[in-house]
């Protein structure tokens, strides 16, 4: 039996039968939708790439582009950062702490992001608890500005992308085998020496699956450098909007959509292909934008 | 490995993740413990404790109507992603065909897809059919999005089911559906309610496809949370913070429940 043969038995076999559903769906209310902004891009009043000239010849849509990736790069360093501890802790502890440190960072994975971002208006503003302490304590004599800027915007967003990069690196560094270090440090090497020869390198797809992640995430992100950022921290996601609500330019907002699209889709089919999907979405990584 | 001797490194470790783990949950807690204020403004701590930002949003129409919106909206999206995510899944794992990867990439795709692009293309789609400020418009919307949650959960435990208890039920007599309703769907029920009440939860906090294809009369909660946000801080704002951390736990709960409950007895 030929492959094709075989393929056209799957959509009559009972499998075939139970995707379906799901896959007429995802045609309908996922694939159509976005064909339709390739198509509000390309066409006017007939076909036209005026919409992409305008994207690439335009200082401010590049600016935004600039302050996307910017944003998302240090988001990603920031999570690295202070991710790799905690996910080696958790996969290093006993499995009593590990319990606990996994539900300290599942309940705020799973609380709303809009509380999560109201919450840090409420602690960064002028008002707020960090600007009355640093006052009270003398760090300063008048209120930080630490919203509406780079860092009301990184503080929001490491605090909601910091889950995405554990869960990754975490399912990587549970499954190293724990005699592998021990034998590195029998043979003599130091604890520093045996990290960094043995578990590091191990632990490298979970880092690599991480970043992936966090920057998908983080180039996309709305809601809080909406509310978060200033004028400054323009991104493409808040220009989309803009088009959409104050500026009602149709063509202008399925541009800028296809290109966050493109990009999106560009690293994340290189990377399943590099290393392969379940590690995006097999370490118990789940959404919660 | 798993014993902490009491190293240096591994003091410092511990410090540096209690650290983390308190800015990760601090927010958090300071939102519930102001949102217990009688103050107009966000004292914290709170001089004088009351509960009147929760009687502010139980007896006011302005929130309670898209609450009850959000909750209608997110059941109708549970059940859908639910019964779609779970055949799906049973499809892709039992079936036996070449492009099963491309199909599970696909299936998966709308999680890393950013939701301001799903919400545009959806919005100019609804527009042409009119269904723009529409309750159905904000369940097809966030069917795509709870769908992929489902997917992956039901996979996972499929992937670690065994099969050959179906074809017992296969070869003493049952049908492929009996079999499928009595013997597999039984053998994944903690997957299949946990993706359920995961779906539950991300339509009922979903933001940004309720921004751009709600509306005056398809408001949901988070979008009317979210207009109150970028024009006023209203300490209601707070009371209903907490609630919806209560949800998300009580989701948790839930789910480590049925995962409880459906490991002791699955099989011998």
């Amino acid at each position: 039996m030929t492959v094709s043969t075989a393929s056209r038995g799957f959509w009559r076999s009972r499998e075939g039968m139970l995707v379906l559903p799901a896959l007429a769906f995802y045609v309908l209310i996922y694939l159509y939708p976005l064909s339709r902004l390739g198509a509000w891009s390309l066409f006017d009043d007939g076909f036209t790439l005026r919409f992409y000239a305008e994207l690439f010849s335009e200082p401010t849509y590049f600016k935004a582009l600039r302050n996307t990736l910017e944003i998302s790069v240090l988001v990603t360093v920031i999570c690295l950062i202070l991710g790799y501890p905690l996910a080696y802790l958790m996969a290093t502890t006993t499995s009593s702490a590990r319990r606990v440190l996994m539900i300290l960072v599942l309940v705020p994975f799973w609380t709303s992001i809009l509380v999560r971002t109201f919450a840090w208006i409420v602690i960064l503003g002028n008002n707020g608890l960090v600007n009355r302490a640093a006052l009270a304590v003398g760090v300063t004599d008048h209120p930080l500005k630490l919203l509406f800027n780079m860092i009301g915007v990184q503080v929001g967003m490491v605090h909601v992308l910091l889950p995405f990069m554990v869960f990754p690196l975490y399912g990587v560094m549970s499954r190293i085998d724990a005699s592998v270090v021990r034998i590195a440090r029998s043979l003599g090497a130091t604890p520093a020496r045996a990290f960094l020869h043995v578990f590091l390198p191990l632990s490298l797809p979970g880092v690599a699956a991480g970043c992936v992640l966090v920057f998908l995430l983080a180039i996309g992100f709305y809601v809080t450098p909406a509310l978060l950022g200033g004028p400054g921290e323009i991104t493409l996601a808040t220009m989309i909007d803009m088009m959409i609500n104050t500026l009602l330019n149709w063509g202008l907002a399925a541009t800028l959509g296809i290109l966050l699209l493109v990009v999106v889709g560009a690293i994340f089919v290189l990377f399943s292909r590099l290393m392969g999907l379940s590690r995006i979405t097999g370490a118990g990584g789940e959404p919660a934008r | 490995m798993t014993t902490d001797r009491v190293l240096p490194g591994r003091v410092a470790l511990w410090i540096f993740c209690v650290l983390l783990l308190a800015f990760l949950i601090a927010p958090i807690l300071v939102i519930i413990v102001t949102s217990f204020n009688d103050s107009t403004y966000l004292e914290f701590p709170p001089h004088v404790f009351s509960l009147r930002w929760y009687a502010n949003f139980f007896t006011s129409a302005h929130w309670i109507e898209p609450t009850l919106l959000s909750v209608r909206i997110a059941v109708v999206t549970m059940v859908s992603a639910t019964i779609l995510g779970t055949a799906a899944a049973i499809g892709i794992v039992r079936g036996r065909f070449r492009a099963k990867r491309s199909l599970e990439l696909f299936f998966v795709s709308p999680m890393v897809v950013p939701i301001v692009v799903l919400a545009l293309g959806l919005y100019f789609m609804f527009s042409g059919y009119h269904l723009l400020d529409t309750p159905v418009a904000l369940v097809l919307g966030h069917t795509v999005i709870a769908t992929p949650i489902v997917i992956v959960i039901v996979m996972a435990a499929l992937r670690v089911t065994d099969p050959s208890a179906e074809l017992a039920a296969r070869s003493l007599g049952a049908t492929y559906w009996r079999a499928l309703w009595f013997v597999t769907i039984p053998s994944i029920k903690a997957a299949v309610l946990s993706g359920a009440a995961f779906a539950f939860l991300i339509s009922f906090d979903e933001v940004v496809v309720a921004i751009f294809l709600g509306g005056p009369d398809a408001t949901t909660l988070p979008k009317r949370m979210w207009e109150t946000i970028r024009f006023e801080i209203d300490p209601t704002l707070t009371a209903i913070s907490s609630l919806l951390t209560l949800v998300a736990v009580f989701v948790l709960v839930a789910v480590e429940l049925a995962r409880r409950t459906a490991g002791g007895g699955d099989k011998a």
